[in-house]
């Protein structure tokens, strides 16, 4: 009985994968057919913005190339959300399912290069002037002589502010601050916590709310450099834990937790909804204040001791090496970042082509924003900017770090302690 | 003959009944089976996501993991959410049960209430706390608090409290179910036994102690087991409410598994992290399923 049984169960699992075999010829089988069909070439771009009309402006250069080269093409557009941008995207890429575009963090340009998911874009340059494009831009996107991305945007960040909330409080406008000379981190200090005494409303919001998290060194930076400190710098020194970077950061946390004046950790108020005088932009966050319901400006981040030192973010554009389609896709990048390209998108990301940044063009490009307010806030400051740090390990390096990062946010907070174990991770991958 | 016939009928419904489970056992095969394998098999290489690389490396992933202090922390963290989620869980749900099951008015309301997490989203469940726990008073908690003069914690920014802040979400959340499977086994206790036990003078301590619960403990047990496994296995909670923070006190082991795979990249050394997992799971399960006999008395 028990034999039969035995006899049984070895058909019925013979049977079972003579089914699996057949369903795994059969969708290998469907595999080959669907290679073979001829059409329209289908690219999928990846994002991390999710605004209509940036999509819909990237996607009309897509238009324009297909109508260049003749192909029909269609373009899938995915929106990664910015804080997981980076796993989810390294996720798709090694699987089957990747983009075959897709846009790259300055933060994680080494570490992309370096896993070789980037391909080589000398080639699909050549048609559109490539010494137009800032050779200090491409630095970061280039290894031994060949570019792995093209940077679309090197967008600094600045201050936007609520007029209605400065005037209620009886102050001074930050461009009026400027134009004194006085638009320095100790006055962003007093004018925060004037604004939450007079107001009740939260003098400061960070970047994007993630100041605390996803966003801690845009957050920062800033401040640090403007203090003569910096995180980590490209010949492996670690220089967060100097006088200077803890003289800076020690003032960001008297204002969160001595002055109260910036929106704390976990606390979801937000600047664009009116709940805090000002927060730190970029010129492509600008459109979210068209619709808005108080008066708002913006200008330069303030000053420290060493001057001043706007942080530069720099997004670039890049194709995917395994990609079907990746000679066409390193042209649609060359094509996406040429100048005509760069000048319509100016307005939003502001380029790295001399050309364009140069123009007078470059400072009536965004039609929220006056020419004034482009060439105090945006353009003066692209030229003293500096990107954030970068690094191979910076995976590693911004996961680890945030944990200790952490500490910093407790009202007792040792801050020199807690940069000096911010610095130690640094060490660990940096060196 | 006969026999033949009989042993022909026998092989036809045997191949009936695999085609019958076919298409989930190939289902099984294909994504549980076989990842399961593939997270054995990468527990023994180094393996890098993000660049897409792998080589043999024996046991040097479980050498580094016994040498990590994130995994003793994230271990240590996956037993204090187990040992507070579990508890809190089992003892509301059956004292909800036994007062659900009692047929009180009232009783049907109050289950589409407690039930009623159950079937939201565990992503909207999390959000919506996130926003309800904000520090200061601006979350609708701590002003709540201050009304009735108690200044609330930044709950999912401070160690202690955002530990308890994912506990007590988590157990609000699945409490339902669990409420569910006891009432079912409420309603299916013996009456008589329960009705004897009363006439003998058993007060209601007494006859929940050393009749009611002893009837139940078949379901408890299995409870007991599925909230163990459900709560080494929390992810979207923590993902979403803390990230893991602050300072990775909240880092459980699924999380840190999800950490190092899918943040820091380093894909072997989380399968080895999930390898670890799975036999702790599979161990606690073994335990609990060969204790079974002495804590149950009433199990067929």
């Amino acid at each position: 009985m028990s034999t039969h049984h035995t006899k049984g169960s070895v058909r019925a699992l013979a049977l079972l994968l003579v089914l699996f075999l057949s369903l795994s010829l059969m969708f290998a089988q469907g595999a080959n057919e669907s290679a073979k069909v001829q059409g329209p070439v289908a690219l999928k771009i990846a994002t991390w913005t999710s605004n209509p009309d940036q999509i819909a402006l990237l996607n009309s250069f897509v238009e324009g190339f297909a109508k260049e080269k003749g192909l029909p093409i269609t373009a899938t557009f995915e929106s990664i959300p910015f804080a997981e941008y980076n796993t989810k995207l390294s996720l798709e890429l090694q699987g089957s399912n990747g983009p075959d575009l897709f846009w790259v963090l300055e933060t994680a340009a080494p570490a992309f290069i370096e896993s070789g998911l980037l391909a080589k874009l000398n080639e699909g340059m050549k048609a559109y002037d490539p010494e137009d494009i800032s050779a200090d831009a491409l630095e970061l996107w280039s290894k031994g002589g060949n570019v792995y991305a093209i940077p679309f945007s090197t967008s600094p960040f600045f201050i936007l502010y609520n007029k209605d909330l400065f005037a209620k409080a009886g102050l001074k406008t930050p461009e009026q601050y400027v134009a004194e000379g006085a638009w320095n981190w100790e006055t962003f200090r007093m004018v925060a916590k004037t604004i939450k005494d007079k107001t009740g409303i939260w003098g400061f919001q960070t970047v994007d709310g993630q100041g605390y998290d996803a966003r801690v060194l845009h957050n920062l930076a800033p401040m640090v450099r403007s203090y003569g400190g910096d995180f980590w710098t490209d010949d492996g020194q670690v220089l967060i834990n100097n006088d200077a970077s803890v003289a800076a950061v020690t003032l960001f946390h008297s204002m969160v937790f001595k002055d109260a004046s910036v929106v704390p950790p976990g606390n979801q108020s937000d600047f664009f909804a009116g709940n805090a005088a000002m927060t730190v932009g970029q010129i492509s966050r600008v459109s979210k204040l068209n619709e808005s319901s108080f008066a708002w400006g913006l200008a330069p981040m303030p000053a420290g001791p060493k001057g001043e030192s706007p942080v530069i973010g720099q997004a670039a554009i890049g194709a995917h090496s395994k990609s079907k389609n990746v000679a066409l896709a390193s042209e649609l990048v060359a094509y996406m970042t040429n100048k005509s390209s760069v000048a319509a998108m100016a307005g939003i990301w502001p380029p790295a082509r001399k050309s364009v940044l140069e123009s007078e063009a470059f400072l009536t490009s965004n039609k929220s924003v006056t020419a004034g307010q482009m060439k105090l806030a945006v353009a003066t400051s692209i030229k003293s900017g500096r990107v954030l740090p970068s690094h191979v390990k910076y995976p590693q390096i911004e996961v680890e770090s945030k944990m200790v990062f952490d500490k910093l946010w407790q009202p007792n907070a040792n801050v020199k302690a807690v940069l000096d174990e911010v610095a130690a991770v640094y060490t660990k991958y940096t060196k | 003959m006969r026999q033949q016939t009989l042993r022909m009928r026998t092989r036809k419904d045997a191949v009936i009944g695999w085609a019958f489970i076919a298409p989930q056992m190939v289902g099984f095969v294909l994504f549980v089976l076989l990842p399961l394998f593939s997270v054995f098999l990468y527990s023994l290489q180094e393996k890098n996501l993000l660049f897409g690389t792998s080589s043999f490396s024996g046991f040097d992933n479980f050498i580094a993991l016994a040498k990590d202090p994130l995994f003793a922390k994230s271990l240590v963290n996956t037993l204090i959410f187990s040992a507070g989620v579990v508890p809190l869980n089992l003892i509301f749900s059956l004292l909800l049960a036994l007062y659900l099951g009692g047929g009180k008015s009232g009783t049907r309301f109050v289950r589409s209430i407690i039930f009623l997490p159950v079937v939201t989203s565990g992503v909207a469940w999390a959000i919506v706390w996130k926003y309800l726990l904000q520090g200061g008073t601006a979350g609708p908690v701590n002003w709540f608090l201050d009304l009735i003069g108690i200044a609330g914690p930044n709950w999912l920014f401070e160690k202690g409290w955002a530990m308890t802040s994912v506990i007590v979400t988590r157990v609000m959340k699945n409490l339902g179910m669990n409420v569910l499977i006891f009432m079912g086994a409420v309603l299916n206790m013996p009456g008589d036994v329960i009705e004897a036990a009363r006439i003998d003078g058993a007060r209601r301590f007494t006859l929940f102690f050393r009749i009611k619960l002893p009837l139940l403990m078949p379901t408890v047990m299995m409870v007991t087991i599925v909230t163990i496994i459900g709560s080494m296995r929390v992810f979207d909670t923590i993902k979403l409410m803390t990230d893991g923070g602050p300072e990775g006190s909240t880092m459980v082991m699924v999380y840190y598994i999800y950490h190092q795979a899918f943040r820091m990249f380093d894909t072997g050394f989380a399968s080895a992290l999930a390898v670890v997992l799975f036999l702790i799971v599979l161990a606690l399960t073994a335990l609990q399923w060969l204790g079974r006999k002495r804590i149950s008395y009433y199990e067929s």
